[in-house]
């Protein structure tokens, strides 16, 4: 199995390259070539994560209800191109297997089947504040693909760093972090429309996206005829 | 008269040095600026009939511009969407862009409207073709930047994310696996085109842009 990034300026994409035997998954609705010899079916699960639960959980999140899971339907290499909706880069981030990953709900693309995949939603602040704070535990050794609005950086924090999170991406668990908001009290955190904040701390790796997907949908959508 | 397309894979975009005498034509709008020495005219491409029906079926603006000088000068086209520009040099042989990919041609260019077949209404995504042909220059766009794809037998791709193709592939319109995977998996009906030619594929969809945005519209 092998990624490819192509063109990756504000429109990048991954070409996901398959041995037969091998199989990929993702994000619903995201593949927009494949060779002939590539079957695809839809599944709520991947490999130790849980049914429809985690379909509802997922749609919670504004994500699709099923992830899309590719297979070589011969003895033939097969190629699966994926491309997210917005416009900015997409990244491959080689996971070892040894420490889990955190992958920002809107910003996972695919990845390998033999790696696990569970939603996890981050409590009642992330309720409070109206953003849709769940990330994708992703377990286990293999490629994970992940799209960014904008640029994307990796970040290789060692002690502490704040991190708003309508920018990260995804971090690695080795990372303390914890959810709470930008300073001051709660009240001028909403006045100032901060909102909030991911405070890491140790040492691992977090990709960061240079625009934030909400804050753009919030300055575009009301200028969008009213919806009906 | 010369061609420069600046700003790919991102924000290309086209200009064009006209000498005197030369005329160029390109999609309503889509001037950005132009020297002082360049006159213009709204055109209907191929008269009154073919226009309105291309304007009805393949999404094309019914008038293109008419650029010419007399004293020479430059002027600058700039795509609605950010993407990529390419340019085709065509030797009387023809060319397939899906609708909305028409940017602009020397005036040596044909454009005709073709159906793209009965099983292209059930796709939801407009599927009408402007078939080009003649000879000069042809540009065209993407929203997202263009991945040239040589294909040798047969290939899969998301109808939303065709731009164009040469006619030597022909094609036909699928659901992805099974009934169950075609109605959920979201990525629709698919085209498989087979054959040997050139299949040029845009990374992102307007479409998938405007479903993105939809949640945010109050």
């Amino acid at each position: 199995m092998r990624v490819e990034i192509a063109d990756n300026g504000a429109f990048g994409s991954a070409l996901v390259h398959l041995r037969p035997g091998e199989e990929f998954v993702s994000e619903g609705g995201s593949m927009f070539r494949a060779s002939s010899n590539v079957d695809i079916d839809v599944t709520t699960r991947t490999r130790g994560s849980g049914g429809v639960m985690s379909g509802i959980k997922r749609m919670m999140g504004g994500e699709h209800f099923f992830f899309s899971k590719y297979s070589v339907t011969d003895g033939q290499d097969a190629q699966v191109g994926l491309a997210p909706r917005l416009q900015g880069q997409v990244a491959l981030i080689k996971c070892d297997g040894m420490t889990r990953w955190l992958c920002a709900g809107g910003s996972y693309l695919g990845s390998g089947a033999d790696l696990a995949i569970d939603t996890q939603f981050q409590g009642l602040r992330g309720a409070l504040s109206g953003e849709s704070l769940f990330f994708l535990a992703v377990q286990g050794a293999g490629p994970l693909i992940v799209n960014a609005f904008g640029k994307i950086t990796p970040l290789d924090i060692q002690g502490e760093l704040t991190i708003d999170t309508g920018h990260v991406v995804a971090f690695q668990e080795s990372l303390e972090y914890s959810i709470g908001k930008a300073g001051g009290s709660w009240v001028s955190s909403f006045l100032t429309s901060e909102g909030l904040v991911m405070h890491f701390k140790g040492h691992g790796r977090v990709y960061v996206q240079s625009h934030n997907p909400s804050e753009f949908g919030k300055t575009l959508g009301p200028l969008l005829p009213k919806r009906n | 008269m010369k061609h420069d397309i600046v700003g790919n894979p991102d924000y290309g975009q086209l200009r064009v040095y006209l000498d005197p005498g030369d005329r160029f034509i390109a999609e309503g709008g889509s001037m950005a600026w132009m020297g002082s020495s360049i006159q213009s005219k709204a055109r209907m491409l191929g008269g009154v009939g073919k226009a309105l029906f291309r304007k009805v079926t393949g999404g094309e603006s019914l008038f293109v511009g008419e650029y010419f000088t007399d004293r020479g000068g430059e002027v600058a086209f700039s795509p609605a969407q950010p993407g990529t520009v390419m340019r085709r040099t065509m030797n009387g042989d023809s060319f397939m862009l899906t609708a909305g990919a028409f940017m602009a041609c020397t005036p040596g260019i044909e454009l005709a409207t073709k159906f793209g077949g009965a099983r292209s209404i059930f796709s939801g995504e407009g599927l009408f073709l402007l078939q080009c042909s003649g000879s000069g220059e042809l540009f065209f766009n993407s929203y997202g930047s263009i991945l040239e794809k040589e294909v040798d037998g047969s290939f899969i791709v998301d109808t939303s994310h065709v731009v164009a193709w040469e006619p030597s592939l022909s094609y036909s319109i699928q659901g992805m696996g099974g009934i169950k995977s075609t109605l959920l998996s979201g990525e629709g009906l698919v085209m498989n085109f087979s054959g040997n030619g050139t299949i040029y594929l845009q990374t992102r969809t307007m479409p998938g842009l405007a479903s993105w945005l939809t949640p945010f519209a109050k």
